[in-house]
């Protein structure tokens, strides 16, 4: 149980600190910040209301009279009841606004790490089992090949291909404008349909998963236990996963929480090349408005997303190590 | 030197590492020869707008006139620039804090660890997106800086880890015992026997810079009077190149990119492949297949003479 | 008694990528029913290669070349996978040498015996496979209810003894037991052994013992055969071995391990270090550390004859000296 509240102390320690550099940045900036991103949001084109001062000045808590760390409390106790401020884009409270492209992203990410990691990690078990052969040269080589092509690259091919030129799969939006949302099928495959090329453009850029999992899937390989396992008669298959990739997948879990963000920086690339309305979509028009208060919820939630994944993982590590799970009696 | 003469052999041993060396070098010598490929200024409006591929532009012009080749040749240079510095800045980081976390341990390591974790956990991109908006104008160096500033956490960690192990074995005891000053340690025993993972770890901060560079600039965050291969990604989604069917535009900076990265990765495979011993033991394995049939050839044929020579005694 | 185990020439190679290297050269002995055979050679000899090779249990790059391995009659080397799989572990079960890591971290003991029971069909339930279990960890004195916990749980010389109850869940003709005290203190050592010897005689299966501690050895064995550089170049009776040395390895590694019963003797190790395997000499593989070679030794490798007179020995000038006769002398008369 200790372990799991220091980890959790730990995840609210490092939401403070995003938090403390969403606060500080714009004070960092030269001259006062509010003026200084009306200017910023005049210059980039962007219409200045009287709503737009009000949710800035709402959202940094602002104010020359009030000492700084008060500012910071205030700032701070916003931010925990959802207070996000309000986008100067689209003039709705932030929160709202990345909440309707969260559930997208989730959709899009949850999606990839099942299909992905289901399909790397078999492979990665494969290959190692089958270290030496064309098929180990083959699927290890292609896997650095295609994984280290960079998401941009990768994203605009496909879709300039597949979607654009034959047209294979819809150009944007996570369903047709026409449907209703609802639980049917009909509007189910459609989700399905929109979901399915920036699934495969992330699920390809994710195959150098392959080699962490060989890497690992060898290294159990070379131990003591597995070599009693075959003495013992235990058949192939059962050493392959009962004591090899059962021991193998301990460190992928660990490497999946350490590259859970670049994931979700994956994703922002994909959502806005194939339209995908998702968070990274709503990033990218906050970029091109300049909308300062969606800019920094956007990093919150990121972190969130990022810190949930991390707790996730510790929880199976937990699960899945008595190593880790006895320590504690 | 050791770690040299080791190199040397794995790019003469190892077809994987010959050929990402050579897609390197060709990219480094396309685009830092740029003048012998191409007569055209990167940014001088020399034609018809998104004129297709011909032979006075081989890979064809953008929407406002200028040469695709011309722009991708001096773009990369620009690119790989931003990849190396950044790439540098995050090594120096993941250096110094790795390096003095795992080797002083104690309260520097907790409160280095610390920190580091901390920094790892907050999505790099995002928060380079936020700093990048701040900043507003940036330039490629500027996005370098930002891109070393943010992801040198996992760098640090790998290089932590590694210094550990080493700073446990004999050799370091024994230099300890004998008086040796913990700085001249640090470089004259640490240093040399993590050549090859502070060189893998080089070659991944670089993949990591330049594909973020790309990134950034396609977002928009480059400066759009600068050329690199991101941003002229950017002007082709922005004035809709995929949608009139200019493949070229596109095309040609993604080739680039991709080529680069993949290149770098394939070195990076193979060192890898050379410096982790049990990965390195696997490479015996499809020798050890070939062997495995001739042995198994020798036994069948054997079992088929032994079989026939009691058929011979009886005759 | 007769033979459980023949070995005839078996050879096994390391694939490099600079040739082959053999590991084990043209090495024939046996084992009797009911008998405890010792192998006992410095690290690398090959003396745990032969161990691996008797189950077939020897890693890639490693590969048997050439010979056979009789039990019970039946050649091993020419057992089909599924032949070979239930070969292993119920006629010949194995101690490994690191009780620490051969235990699978993250199942617990029970379903580690279970797969052991499940792979040999020989339970029809959980609950049987974990009867089974508990009345096989009680023989090694280790309490029943410690069957539901994980390795980690255990000290080192606990999990052995789990080892050790798991080696002998089938009741196996052979038991091999590859180093299986070098990580434990001399006391546990001591008690793990003695736990063996009540167990070979009241199961009575064979065991093939291998370790370099030569003094704990001669205490445990019947026979003892001495390996160097992958050959064997003496098997003797245990008694002999160190009382009447006719190799010159043999003798000086018995000079090499302080005795435990007796007065105290000067050590005499043995000069030089073991020989390279890339580099095979012509003649006898010990001449160029041996007292005793002349220029036979060095053209002309001497074989594994069993003279009637002295038993098994691979020399050209077998030692003449006999310890037991000499036990009163001074040490300094011997050379």
């Amino acid at each position: 149980m200790r372990y799991i509240f220091t980890r959790l102390g730990f995840y609210f320690l490092a939401f403070l600190f995003a938090v403390t550099i969403n606060f500080f940045l714009p004070r960092m900036m030269p001259g006062d910040p509010i003026s200084s991103f009306l200017g910023r949001l005049a210059q980039s084109g962007g219409q200045i209301t009287p709503e737009t001062i009000a949710a800035l000045e709402a959202l940094y808590g602002y104010s020359t009279s009030v000492p700084l760390w008060q500012q910071f409390i205030g700032y701070l106790q916003s931010i925990m009841v959802g207070e996000w401020g309000v986008s100067t884009r689209f003039f709705q409270p932030v929160i709202e606004v990345l909440g309707r492209g969260t559930q997208w992203t989730l959709l899009l990410v949850g999606g990839y790490l099942l299909i992905s990691y289901t399909l790397t990690t078999f492979l990665g078990i494969y290959v190692a089992w089958k270290r030496g052969t064309w098929a180990d040269s083959l699927i290890t080589v292609g896997s650095v090949v295609i994984s280290s092509i960079p998401a941009v690259v990768m994203a605009l091919l496909l879709y300039f291909a597949f979607a654009s030129n034959l047209g294979w799969f819809p150009t944007g939006y996570a369903y047709d404008p026409a449907l209703d949302p609802a639980y049917t099928w009909e509007f189910v495959s459609s989700v399905l349909y929109h979901l399915a090329l920036p699934m495969i453009a992330m699920v390809l850029l994710g195959m150098g998963n392959v080699m962490g999992m060989r890497s690992n899937m060898i290294n159990q390989l070379g131990e003591d236990f597995i070599v009693m396992g075959w003495a013992k008669g235990v058949r192939d298959r059962k050493v392959m996963f009962s004591y090899g990739a059962r021991n193998a997948i301990l460190p992928m879990i660990t490497s999946f929480a350490m590259s859970v963000g670049a994931i979700f920086g994956g994703s922002l690339i994909i959502e806005i090349i194939f339209n995908y309305p998702g968070l990274g979509q709503v990033m990218f028009q906050a970029m091109l408005a300049r909308d300062y208060p969606l800019i920094q919820g956007y990093l919150l939630m990121m972190t969130i997303m990022v810190l949930s994944a991390n707790f996730i993982a510790d929880m199976l590590l937990f699960a899945l190590d008595p190593r880790l799970r006895t320590a504690l009696d | 030197m050791k770690f040299l003469k080791s190199l040397k052999a794995m790019f003469l041993s190892n077809p994987k590492a010959s050929v990402g060396a050579s897609m390197v070098l060709i990219i480094f010598v396309l685009c830092f020869g740029a003048p012998l490929f191409t007569d055209y200024e990167p940014n001088a409006r020399i034609a018809r707008p998104h004129q297709a591929p011909s032979a006075d532009h081989i890979v064809g012009t953008t929407r406002m006139g200028r040469d695709v080749l011309s722009q991708t040749l001096y773009g990369g240079r620009t690119s790989i620039m931003v990849g190396f510095v950044a790439g540098g800045f995050v090594m120096l980081m993941a250096m110094v804090v790795g390096i003095s976390a795992g080797y002083f341990g104690g309260w520097v390591d907790n409160i280095l660890s610390f920190f580091t974790n901390m920094v790892m956990v907050i999505p790099s991109l995002p928060l380079m997106l936020v700093l990048a908006a701040f900043l507003d104008q940036v330039s490629p160096f500027v996005i370098a800086v930002i891109i070393g500033a943010t992801s040198w956490p996992w760098g640090a960690r790998v290089i932590r880890a590694q210094t550990l192990s080493i700073r446990n074995r004999d050799f370091i005891h024994a230099a300890e015992v004998m008086g040796e000053r913990k700085r001249r340690m640090l470089f004259f025993e640490v240093m040399p026997n993590m050549m090859s993972i502070l060189a893998s770890c080089l070659i991944g901060t670089i993949i990591y810079a330049i594909m973020t560079e790309a990134t950034l600039g396609f977002i928009g965050l480059g400066d759009p009077l600068s050329v690199t291969w991101g941003v002229m990604l950017y002007n082709a989604q922005q004035t809709s190149a995929i949608r009139i069917g200019a493949w070229w535009e596109i095309l040609a900076p993604s080739v680039m990119l991709a080529s680069l990265a993949i290149g770098l990765a394939l070195i990076n495979f193979s060192i890898d492949e050379v410096s982790n011993p049990k990965l390195r033991a696997q490479r015996i394995m499809a020798k050890f297949r070939r062997e495995q049939k001739v042995e198994a050839k020798k036994k069948a044929a054997a079992i088929r003479n032994a079989g026939s020579e009691p058929m011979e005694a009886k005759a | 008694m007769s033979d459980l185990v023949q070995v005839n020439n078996l050879c096994v190679d390391y694939i490099t990528f600079g040739g082959r290297v053999r590991a084990v050269d043209d090495v024939s002995f046996s084992i009797k029913k009911g008998e405890i055979l010792g192998l006992a050679g410095e690290s690398g000899c090959g003396k745990s290669t032969i161990a691996f090779a008797l189950m077939r249990l020897h890693r890639p790059p490693a590969l048997i070349s050439e010979g056979e391995i009789l039990f019970d009659g039946k050649d091993i080397l020419d057992f089909s996978d599924e032949e070979l799989r239930k070969f292993r572990w119920a006629d010949t079960s194995m101690v490994f040498q690191s009780a620490m890591s051969c235990l699978n971290p993250v199942k617990t003991i029970e379903s580690q015996f279970y797969d052991i029971f499940e792979a040999h069909n020989v339970v029809s339930t959980k609950e049987e496979g974990a009867e089974r279990a508990k009345e096989l960890l009680q023989i090694v004195d280790i309490p029943p209810e410690r069957l539901y916990d994980y390795p980690h749980q255990f000290s080192g010389g606990m999990r052995q003894r789990v080892v050790i109850a798991m080696a002998l869940a089938l009741k196996p003709k052979l038991l091999i037991m590859d180093e299986p005290t070098t990580a434990l203190d001399v006391v546990v050592q001591r008690e793990i052994l003695q736990k063996v010897y009540e167990l070979k005689e009241e199961f009575g299966f064979s065991v093939l013992f291998i370790t370099h501690d030569l003094s704990l050895m001669v205490e445990f064995c019947d026979r003892i055969g001495i390996m160097y550089s992958g050959k064997l170049v003496e098997v003797a009776p245990s008694k002999e071995i160190l009382g009447k040395p006719q190799h010159p390895y043999s003798f000086g590694l018995g000079n090499s391990f302080p005795t435990l019963h007796g007065e105290l003797q000067e050590m005499i190790g043995i000069p030089g270090s073991p020989l390279d395997l890339n580099h095979v000499p012509d003649g006898c593989r010990f001449a160029e550390r041996c007292f005793n070679a002349s220029e036979q030794c060095r053209t002309d490798e001497p074989q594994l004859r069993n003279d009637e007179a002295r038993g098994w020995v691979a020399c050209h000038h077998p030692l003449a000296i006999d310890f037991r006769e000499l036990q009163d002398a001074p040490c300094s008369e011997l050379n």
